[in-house]
């Protein structure tokens, strides 16, 4: 008998071995640390900008949180795409994934470990996000509702962005490829907020706002924190974020359980 | 009985597209031996490998290891040690930290694992250099550091393929060193996929031979070596008044001898029938000799070495 099948009743599943190696190669190591130090030199220089707006009166004091709130979430949600992308091809362009495939874990355990690593992004960004909150919208009581929407938003954005890096970085031959596809699919989901108000409010438009899990999210948004609806009232916007993250984190399960060393296989 | 052999494989066969691979592999090991598998670049020793290791599937066939049907992949994972060819290795950790994340992925507990890093540290020559970033480390450590990862779950059978790449003779010859000991102290079966001939001669048990995705020889060296009917050269010297009558007494025979051009030192060359063994070549030589009364200023044999076969075989197949 192996050392290692005598040990089997205290191993940890793999996917929470691996998860902890990310997170200490991403935190402490990698590149977690100065990504967080520019996201928060942007939600200064964002809170700065809409509290002198706010003092000049040319925004309400909702409007500024909701404002801030968006950058937060779309740029966690950014970090989190960022991270996905880069965690399979980029140990395969490294050539470090055989030695990752050769480990007795299914590909789904290794592949869940990454994600949660990227997803981490997002919890450290929204946890950034809450003074500058905090500081733009106290004293009129919509600090509890956006913390509230945006753990809920940009929690869904940030798992559909999650899925859709994981599963393209687990397709994609090189980590160039990967980060393209991602890059451009994202700015393919921020288009319809440069339509022009006609074509938003004609029912094509409107139907496109709704599946398009960004402008839907970003929507709820401004509904709950500036409007002051009520989440049920709004909870329609939350269908396409919804059905976007189960789809997107699907698509990464089952591209992962396909999981290959890719295209450098060949001998 | 699968039971008894850490390699069974049968009628293993994989394409890339239109291209040929791996035609069909039928092979046994038995458990404690070192498998040399040899084979020119491209010939598929790679996709061997990868197959067996359960990285690639393959198009048609079966096999086990340590007893385990490819049906199992994971649990043949767990019973298997792999040093990938031009393995990369993460920058930013320390050999330490790498294998004892590889150890808990094996199902070590973190203390056991980090446990068996240590050791494992040792054993590979790198307890000096275990808590040192992997980017700081030369070819060989890396490697050194490669074999130690690929013995985390205490293996049954261990693949290495291609070890000594890119390694100096020095570094070549502490690697051959290490996989001697992984078979002998660690009691783990050994695939060794090298081009270095000379030391499969010396360290492996059997041989695989593998062109163009084909088996072109398989057994023990000495059986590959007969079979491959290698091309066998003597040279023999004589002295100069007695070169012409060592041409006459092989003109008669099955061996050919001819005077090299600088007979002046008396020397000849003679070329063996193909397939003739070490003993029957030295023997029928000096026989030869004997009776014509020529006395052996010095005889060399040449050929008959695995790398004769290698090349015989492999150009015979091409």
């Amino acid at each position: 008998m192996t050392a290692a099948s005598a040990e089997v009743g205290t191993r940890r599943p793999p996917w929470t071995v691996v998860a902890g190696r990310e997170l200490r190669d991403l935190w402490l190591g990698g590149r977690g640390l100065p990504l967080m130090v520019v996201y928060a030199l942007l939600l200064s220089v964002t809170s700065y900008l809409v509290a002198s707006n706010q003092a000049l009166n040319f925004l309400e004091q909702r409007e500024a949180v909701s404002l801030t709130l968006q950058v937060a979430v779309a740029v966690g949600g950014l970090l989190v795409l960022l991270g996905a992308a880069d965690a399979v091809s980029g140990e395969r362009e490294r050539a470090t994934l055989e030695s990752l495939l050769l480990v007795p874990a299914s590909r789904r355990q290794l592949v869940l470990g990454k994600a949660v690593a990227a997803m981490s992004l997002w919890i450290a960004a929204f946890v950034v996000a809450m003074p500058y909150l905090w500081y733009l919208g106290h004293g009129v009581g919509v600090v509890t509702s956006a913390v509230f929407s945006g753990l809920v938003v940009g929690t869904l954005l940030a798992l559909f962005l999650a899925g859709f890096g994981m599963f393209t970085s687990t397709l994609a031959g090189s980590n160039r490829l990967s980060l393209s596809v991602c890059l451009l699919g994202l700015l393919a989901l921020y288009a319809p907020t440069q339509m022009p108000s006609g074509v938003q409010n004609a029912w094509v438009g409107d139907l496109l706002l709704h599946v398009d899990p960004f402008t839907a999210g970003l929507h709820f948004l401004g509904a709950v924190i500036v409007n002051g609806h009520s989440f049920g009232a709004e909870a329609s916007w939350l269908i396409g974020p919804l059905v976007a993250a189960v789809v997107a984190v699907a698509a990464a399960l089952a591209a992962a359980g396909q999981l290959t060393l890719g295209s450098g296989d060949r001998s | 009985m699968s039971g008894l052999l850490a390699l069974e494989v049968r009628g293993l066969r994989k394409s890339y597209g239109d291209a040929l691979a791996l035609e069909s592999l039928d092979l046994e090991l038995g458990a404690g031996h070192i498998l040399g598998f040899l084979g020119p670049n491209g010939a598929g020793k790679t996709t061997v490998v990868r197959i067996l290791s359960t990285i690639l599937r393959p198009d048609a066939g079966w096999f086990a290891v340590a007893g385990v049907p490819n049906s199992r992949p994971q649990d043949i994972r767990r019973r298997i040690g792999v040093l990938p060819e031009s393995a990369g290795y993460p920058r930013g950790q320390t050999g330490e930290e790498w294998l004892t994340y590889h150890a808990q992925l094996f199902g070590r507990p973190r203390s056991s694992a980090r446990g068996t890093a240590r050791r494992l540290l040792g054993e590979v020559g790198l307890a000096e250099r275990g808590r040192s970033l992997i980017s700081g480390y030369s070819r060989g450590m890396r490697q050194r550091l490669g074999i130690a990862r690929s013995l985390v779950n205490d293996p049954e059978v261990v693949f290495l393929d291609e070890p000594t790449l890119g390694l100096d003779p020095v570094g070549q010859v502490q690697m051959l060193r290490l996989i001697s000991s992984i078979a002998h102290e660690h009691g783990a079966t050994v695939v060794l996929s090298t081009h270095l001939l000379g030391e499969v001669e010396n360290l492996c048990d059997a041989v695989l031979i593998l062109s163009r995705g084909r088996v072109v020889a398989q057994g023990t060296v000495t059986e590959v070596v007969h079979r491959a009917a290698a091309p066998r050269e003597a040279l023999v010297q004589v002295s100069t008044q007695l070169v012409e009558r060592t041409l006459r007494a092989f003109s008669s025979g099955a061996i050919a001898a001819e005077a090299l051009a600088n007979g002046a030192q008396g020397e000849v060359r003679l070329i063996m029938p193909a397939g003739m063994s070490s003993a029957v070549a030295a023997t029928s030589v000096m026989a030869c000799l004997l009776n014509a009364d020529v006395p052996v200023l010095s005889f060399r044999l040449e050929g008959g070495r695995l790398s004769d076969a290698f090349l015989a075989v492999t150009e015979a197949s091409s």
